[in-house]
């Protein structure tokens, strides 16, 4: 070994025996392990000196208000994590359940004159009693087994599609190659909303 | 009775994340010392220190703050974020340290010591000149001083802060001493370097 492997290992020097063989041969590389035994001693000591040297108090007071800060928000946002798809669930089912009673529900139409077609709307057309067959002079003909109207009652018409198949529950002809198309009729609705007559329109009633 | 041992840095952490207080403070409490020694040795500001110590804890708070046990220790992890904002800071101006452009291949002194002159250094005037000393070496071998000298941060957590190989720790740790028991002697040996002017040649 020479001193310049010496020098480059010295930091290893106290626990090699070859470098320690040369440092005990060569006075130089002695003193100068020496004076690097010193150095890290000196180095030890200024450590020790310095180790209370510590951030300022305020430091860990600021930290542990930002933490808590956070962590509160955070801790927030999981509380609110749980209702946010609740919350989602239930709105979108409140809108399924409107929808449904609007679309289901009776509907109570504007009222309108006899023979003045109102919008196009769903109409149901319930069966009731005590209907004749007849039709009437503005064209309506009145529903199989539907009640009849009194003349001092108010009723509403609306205009619907039904299959042209409709025509034949009220004993009008139907070409057998039209049955499901569609064809508009306005249908009277009695007070209580129930369907009572059907009037075909641009449709012979023959 | 059964003592039971301190919590790992790594235990604190996740104890930490899932919001506990309590190992926030005995993570910071463990490790804030060091990091702030460390950017005030580089710094030399006590205030840059203070603001970059706080900076660095408010960054572990951060949810993607980006530390991985795979990767390297919490203590190498912080000092590495220590280090990058000491950076900017220095960039900024904000600190009076040179960026230096010095390579590793850059001249350094002969090894080499003058009788006594390092006798003391365990004593009140060695340790303030030692101390002096460190603050005058150049950016990449203080930072490695401090770190592995002063602070005992072993090579490998070194190597992940300074972000380069562990043998550059050591070659530059060993350039910084070198460098640092040529400004000792020169302190107590004023004029021309001595080393220098006579430089020891063995030919054993």
């Amino acid at each position: 070994m020479n001193c310049q492997e010496f020098r480059e290992n010295i930091a290893e020097a106290r626990a090699n025996a070859d470098l320690l063989q040369h440092s005990a041969e060569c006075e130089a590389c002695a003193a100068l392990l020496n004076a690097h035994g010193t150095l890290s001693a000196g180095l030890k000591t200024l450590a020790a000196e310095l180790r209370h040297v510590e951030a300022p108090a305020r430091v860990e007071l600021g930290l542990v208000a930002a933490f808590r800060s956070q962590h509160w928000r955070q801790r927030g946002a999981v509380g609110r994590q749980w209702w946010i798809p609740a919350l989602s669930w239930a709105t979108a089912a409140g809108v399924v359940i409107v929808a449904a009673l609007f679309l289901l529900r009776p509907h109570q139409p504007l009222p309108a004159h006899r023979g003045a077609p109102g919008s196009v709307e769903m109409a149901s057309m319930t069966d009731s009693p005590d209907v004749s067959a007849a039709e009437g002079d503005d064209g309506f003909i009145a529903l199989p087994n539907a009640r009849g109207l009194d003349p001092a009652e108010e009723v509403n018409i609306v205009r619907v599609e039904v299959p042209r198949s409709a025509m034949l529950e009220v004993g009008l002809a139907v070409n057998a190659d039209s049955v499901s198309e569609l064809v508009e009729a306005d249908v009277m609705l009695g007070p209580d909303g129930l369907a009572r007559a059907i009037r075909f329109v641009d449709e012979p009633t023959m | 009775m059964k003592i039971t041992p301190p919590e790992t840095d790594n235990e604190l952490f996740v104890r930490l994340r899932r919001g506990e207080e309590s190992a926030f403070v005995a993570l910071y409490r463990r490790r804030q010392g060091a990091i702030y020694r460390f950017v005030l040795h580089m710094s030399r500001s006590p205030a840059v220190a203070e603001d970059v110590a706080q900076e660095v804890f408010v960054a572990l708070l951060r949810d993607g703050c980006g530390y991985d046990p795979d990767r390297g220790t919490l203590s190498g992890y912080l000092f590495g974020i220590a280090r990058k904002l000491l950076l900017r800071q220095i960039e900024r101006g904000r600190v009076d340290v040179p960026l230096e452009s010095d390579s590793e291949d850059a001249a350094i002194p002969e090894l080499a010591v003058a009788g006594s002159a390092l006798e003391d250094l365990t004593h009140r005037e060695g340790i303030e000149a030692l101390r002096r000393a460190i603050g005058t070496l150049p950016r990449r071998y203080r930072e490695v001083v401090v770190l592995c000298d002063l602070e005992e941060v072993d090579y490998a957590d070194a190597a992940q802060v300074l972000g380069c190989p562990i043998g550059t720790v050591r070659s530059r740790l060993h350039r910084a001493r070198a460098l640092l028991l040529d400004k000792l002697n020169h302190e107590r040996h004023p004029g021309p370097n001595v080393s220098a002017l006579n430089p020891i040649r063995c030919l054993t």
